[in-house]
C-alpha cells in the first residue's frame, strides 16, 4: 500500500541505509534492502558503510530518510544523535523485539523502530513511508514560511519607499496604518496618525476637490472608482495636487487609500498646455502666415494670416501650385525646398490670387522632415508686402522731396541771377519805351509838318526830333533795346530749363521699368545738382558707352542725386569758405553682365565707425533738417530692387568713392515684384 | 567841361548780370568798370582808383564779402556794397566788420539800386569832406 502511495505521487525519495560492513557482521543479514524495495523504483536506495560516511551523505541534502541497522552498534547511538541536528529522520533497525534496545535508539534520538526478522518486508516500507511523508511535509511548510516572510520584506520595502502616501483604514475611517510618505505628506507622526480619523488629518480643500468621501464609500461598497485629483493651497503659496485611489482590503471593510503626489505632474502638464497655447497664440495671431506643405505641394497645416493673404478658407489639401499659375513648378521658391532642402530668407516673390489679384510677399523656407520621417516638407513663412511696398515708395518720395528741399536753396540762387538780371531789363526797357514814345510823338509832329508844307514848321520838327534823338540817344536805344530782349529771352529760357529738370526729378516713377540711358540718366542728375554745387566742387565726367538699361530711370536718378548730394556734403565738410575746390569724378562703364556707376570724391571721407552704418535706415551724422537719414539706404533699396549692389571705399580726410553695380539681367521674380 | 565821372566797379559771376546792372546805370553818369571775378576784380583795384565797389555774394573761389574786405585794404576810401540772392545769409556783424555800406537783394528794383548807390557816394563824399 505503502508502494502504491510513492508511485501514485511519483515522487523519488533516497533512503540512505546504513549497514556494518561485510567483513565484520555479514552486512544486510537483516534484508533491509530488499524490504525497502517493496516501496517500489521510485525509492532510491544508497548503502553506507559508516555513521560517517551516512552523515557526510545526509548533509548533501537530499536525502529523505536514513535507516540504521543496530549491528553498528556505538557508530548506531552516535549516527541518531547527528541525525537529530538535520531534518532528516533515522529509523533503526532492531535484532531483536527487546524492550530495552527500543528504548535506547529513541533516546539516541531514532525517529522510529523496526524489528528485523521474517516480517521486516511488511513493516519497513510503512513506517519508512510514514517518515517520508512527515520530512516532506515539514519541509513544505518551511518554504511557505519562508515565502510569506519574503513577500512581507517586499511589502514592507514597497510601503516604506514608495513616493505615495498609503493609509489602512477601518470601517469608520479611522487609521490603522500609514507610511512613512504619508506622515510626511501631511505633517504627522506615523504613530501619531494611527487612531484618528481621516477627515481630521487630510486639508479640508483636499477631502473636498478630491471627494475623498465619495471614493471610500464606492471602495467600501467594492466598487473600483475612477481616480480623482485633488488640489490642496499650500501655507507658501502654490498648490499641491494629488491622485486619489481606494481600494477595499477585506470582508472587515478595512480600505487602502493611496494618495500620489502628482503637483509636478501637473506643473508640468500645465506649463506643456501654455507652451502649446502660447506657441498656438503665436501661430494663430502673427501677422506672418505660416504654411507647412508636403512633398507634393499640397498644404498640410496654414494659420489665419496665410488664409488672409492666399484670400483663401480650409486651405490644407489644396496645392501652393494654385498661387503661382503662371511659373513652371521647379520655379517655385517651395518647390526647390522640396526638392533639394533649399533654404531661402526674404525672398521676394508674386503670388496670383484666384481673381487674378496680384500681391507682393516676402517668404522665408525652410525643409522640414515630413511626420514618417519619409521625403521633404517645407515650413514657409510670408508676408505680403503691398503695405510695405507702398510705404517704401511714401518713403522714397519723402526723401526725394528732402533733396529737392536742399536743392531748392542752389536752385532757387540759379534762378535769381536770371529773375534779376530780367527784372533789371524790364524795368528798363519800359524806360526806353517811354524815351521811344517820346521819339514817336516827335516823328509824328515831323510828320504832320510834312503834310502842312510850311517849310519853316517842318525843320523846327526836324530839329526837335534830332535834338531829342541825341538827348535820349535813340540810337543805342534801339540796339540795346533789341539786346535787352534777347538777354531777358535767353533768362527765362534758362529758368524754364531749370524748372523742366526738377519736374522730372520730381516725377513718381512706379511703373513699367523702361530701357534708359544711365549716361544720361547720371549726366542730367549731375546738372541739376551742379549748380548748387558749382563754387565749390570740379566734376569731372568719365563717361563709356553703355548698353541701354532695363529700370526705373527715376528712381535711379534718385540714387545718383543721394550719392552725388553726400559727395558734395563731404566736399563741403572739408574745404569750407576756405575757397579750396573739391573734386568729384563720375564714371561709367560695362562690367562683366552688368553696369559699374562710380561717384567719388575728394571729400572729408567715412570714419571707420560710421562705415558699416550709412545704409541704415535713419542713420544720419547730418544735422537736424538737412536729411532724414534715409538717402543712402533708400538708394540701397532701389539698387537692391534692380538686383544691384552698393560698395563703398572710404579713407578719412581723403574722400569716397560709391560704386554702384547693376546687372543687365534680372531675375525674374524680381522685375515681377516691381511691376506689382 | 567835362564832368569828373564816380567810378564804379561791378563784380559778379554772371555776365549778364553785368550788362543789365550797366544797362540801369547809363542814366547815372557812372565811369563803370565791371569784373567777372574777384580775381579780375582784385587787379583792377590795383590798377584803378574806385569810388564805389557794388559785388555779387556767391563767386567762384571766393565770397563777396571777402573780396570787399581785401579791397578795403587796397582803397579803404571805396564804397562798399554787397548784392545777395535771398537764399544766401551774411551775417550783420560780418558785414559791418567789412564796413559794407548797404546790402541789396537780387532781385533788385532799379530805382532802389540808383538811390543806394548815391546815398553811398555821398555819405562817403560827406566823409571824405569831413
Amino acid at each position: 500500500m505503502g508502494a502504491s502511495a510513492l508511485t501514485h505521487t511519483s515522487l523519488v525519495v533516497r533512503i540512505l541505509v546504513a549497514l556494518p560492513t561485510l567483513r565484520e557482521a555479514g552486512g544486510d543479514l537483516f534484508g533491509i534492502v530488499p524490504a525497502l524495495r517493496c516501496l517500489g523504483p521510485e525509492a532510491r536506495i544508497e548503502v553506507v558503510a559508516s555513521a560517517a560516511s551516512c552523515l557526510a551523505r545526509v548533509q548533501q541534502g537530499d536525502v529523505d530518510l536514513v535507516v540504521v541497522d543496530a549491528r553498528l552498534g556505538v557508530e548506531c547511538g552516535s549516527l541518531l544523535e547527528a541525525l537529530r541536528a538535520t531534518p532528516t529522520p533515522g529509523v533503526v533497525v532492531l535484532s531483536d523485539a527487546g524492550d530495552r534496545q527500543a528504548l535506547e535508539a529513541h533516546r539516541q534520538g531514532a525517529a522510529d523502530c523496526v524489528v528485523a526478522g521474517d516480517a521486516l518486508a511488511e513493516t519497513l516500507p510503512g513506517v519508512a513511508l510514514e517518515q517520508i511523508r512527515r520530512v516532506r511535509a515539514a519541509r513544505e511548510q518551511g518554504a511557505t514560511e519562508q515565502r510569506l516572510q519574503r513577500l512581507e520584506r517586499l511589502n514592507d520595502a514597497i510601503v516604506q519607499t514608495i513616493p505615495a502616501a498609503l493609509a489602512v483604514l477601518d470601517v469608520h475611517q479611522r487609521l490603522l496604518v500609514v507610511n512613512p510618505e504619508f506622515a510626511r505628506s501631511f505633517g504627522i507622526g506615523a504613530q501619531a496618525a494611527v487612531g484618528r480619523r481621516l477627515d481630521e488629518l487630510l486639508p479640508p480643500d483636499l477631502l473636498e476637490s478630491g471627494s475623498v468621501r465619495e471614493i471610500l464609500a464606492q471602495a467600501g461598497a467594492g466598487e473600483t472608482s475612477p481616480a480623482r485629483v485633488g488640489h490642496t493651497l499650500v501655507a507658501g503659496g502654490g498648490v499641491r495636487a494629488f491622485d486619489l485611489r481606494a481600494t477595499r482590503l477585506d470582508e472587515d471593510g478595512r480600505l487602502l487609500l493611496v494618495l500620489s503626489d502628482v503637483s509636478e505632474r501637473e506643473s508640468l502638464a500645465r506649463r506643456i498646455a501654455e507652451l502649446q497655447l502660447y506657441n498656438e497664440n503665436i501661430i494663430q495671431n502673427m501677422n506672418s502666415a505660416l504654411l507647412v506643405v508636403d512633398e507634393a505641394g499640397a498644404i498640410t497645416f496654414a494659420n489665419p494670416t496665410a488664409e488672409r493673404i492666399l484670400g483663401a478658407r480650409s486651405l490644407p489639401g489644396r496645392r501652393i501650385w494654385d498661387w503661382f499659375p503662371t511659373t513652371p513648378r521647379e520655379k517655385v521658391l517651395i518647390a526647390r525646398t522640396l526638392a533639394r532642402g533649399a533654404r531661402f530668407r526674404g525672398a521676394e516673390t508674386v503670388i496670383t490670387l484666384s481673381d487674378g489679384r496680384l500681391v507682393p510677399i516676402g517668404i522665408s523656407c525652410a525643409p522640414l522632415a515630413s511626420a514618417d520621417g519619409r521625403g521633404l516638407a517645407a515650413v514657409a513663412i510670408f508676408q505680403d508686402l503691398s503695405e510695405i511696398k507702398g510705404l517704401q515708395r511714401q518713403a522714397f518720395q519723402s526723401e526725394k522731396l528732402v533733396s529737392i528741399g536742399q536743392l531748392a536753396a542752389g536752385v532757387a540762387h540759379e534762378i535769381n541771377n536770371p529773375v534779376g538780371f530780367i527784372h533789371a531789363n524790364l524795368l528798363q526797357m519800359a524806360e526806353y519805351l517811354t524815351d521811344l514814345r517820346r521819339l514817336w510823338e516827335c516823328t509824328l509832329s515831323l510828320q504832320e509838318a510834312v503834310r502842312g508844307g510850311d517849310p519853316e514848321t517842318i525843320r523846327t520838327a526836324s530839329k526837335g526830333l534830332d535834338r531829342l534823338a541825341e538827348e535820349i540817344d535813340a540810337s543805342f536805344v534801339v540796339s540795346d533795346f533789341a539786346k535787352a530782349v534777347r538777354e531777358s529771352q535767353e533768362g527765362t529760357e534758362r529758368i524754364r530749363h531749370i524748372v523742366q529738370d526738377l519736374r522730372d526729378f520730381s516725377r513718381d516713377d512706379t511703373g513699367e521699368p523702361m530701357l534708359a540711358d544711365l549716361n544720361e540718366c547720371l549726366d542730367s542728375t549731375a546738372n541739376i545738382v551742379w549748380t548748387l554745387m558749382k563754387h565749390q566742387v570740379v566734376l569731372k565726367r568719365d563717361y563709356q558707352e553703355l548698353p541701354r538699361l532695363r529700370c526705373y530711370p527715376m528712381q535711379l536718378q534718385q540714387v545718383f542725386m543721394n550719392l552725388l548730394m553726400n559727395a558734395y556734403q563731404a566736399i563741403a565738410e572739408r574745404v569750407g569758405q576756405s575757397g579750396e575746390m573739391g573734386e568729384i569724378r563720375l564714371s561709367t562703364r560695362r562690367r562683366g553682365e552688368g553696369i559699374v556707376v562710380e561717384v567719388s570724391d575728394t571729400g572729408a571721407g567715412i570714419p571707420p565707425e560710421t562705415l558699416g552704418r550709412i545704409f541704415d535706415p535713419f542713420f544720419t551724422t547730418k544735422e537736424v533738417g538737412v536729411g532724414t537719414g534715409l538717402g543712402l539706404s533708400t538708394s540701397f533699396g532701389i539698387v537692391q530692387r534692380h538686383g544691384g549692389t552698393i560698395h563703398v571705399r572710404s579713407e578719412l580726410g581723403e574722400g569716397s568713392s560709391f560704386e554702384v553695380f547693376l546687372p543687365l539681367e534680372r531675375e525674374e521674380q524680381r522685375v515681377a515684384e516691381g511691376s506689382a | 567841361m567835362s564832368e569828373v565821372r564816380p567810378v564804379l566797379l561791378i563784380v559778379d559771376d554772371e555776365v549778364r548780370i553785368l550788362t543789365a546792372l550797366r544797362r540801369v546805370l547809363r542814366s547815372e553818369r557812372y565811369e563803370i568798370l565791371t569784373a567777372e571775378t574777384p580775381a579780375e576784380a582784385l587787379r583792377l583795384l590795383d590798377e584803378r582808383r574806385v569810388d564805389l565797389i557794388l559785388s555779387d555774394h556767391k563767386m567762384p573761389g571766393m565770397s563777396g564779402l571777402e573780396l570787399l574786405a581785401r579791397a578795403s585794404s587796397k582803397q579803404p576810401s571805396a564804397g562798399r556794397i554787397l548784392i545777395t540772392g535771398w537764399t544766401e545769409e551774411v551775417p550783420p556783424e560780418e558785414l559791418a566788420a567789412v564796413g559794407v555800406r548797404a546790402l541789396l537783394p537780387k532781385p533788385w528794383d532799379n530805382e532802389d539800386l540808383k538811390a543806394t548807390l548815391r546815398a553811398a557816394l555821398a555819405s562817403d563824399a560827406a566823409l571824405r569832406l569831413g
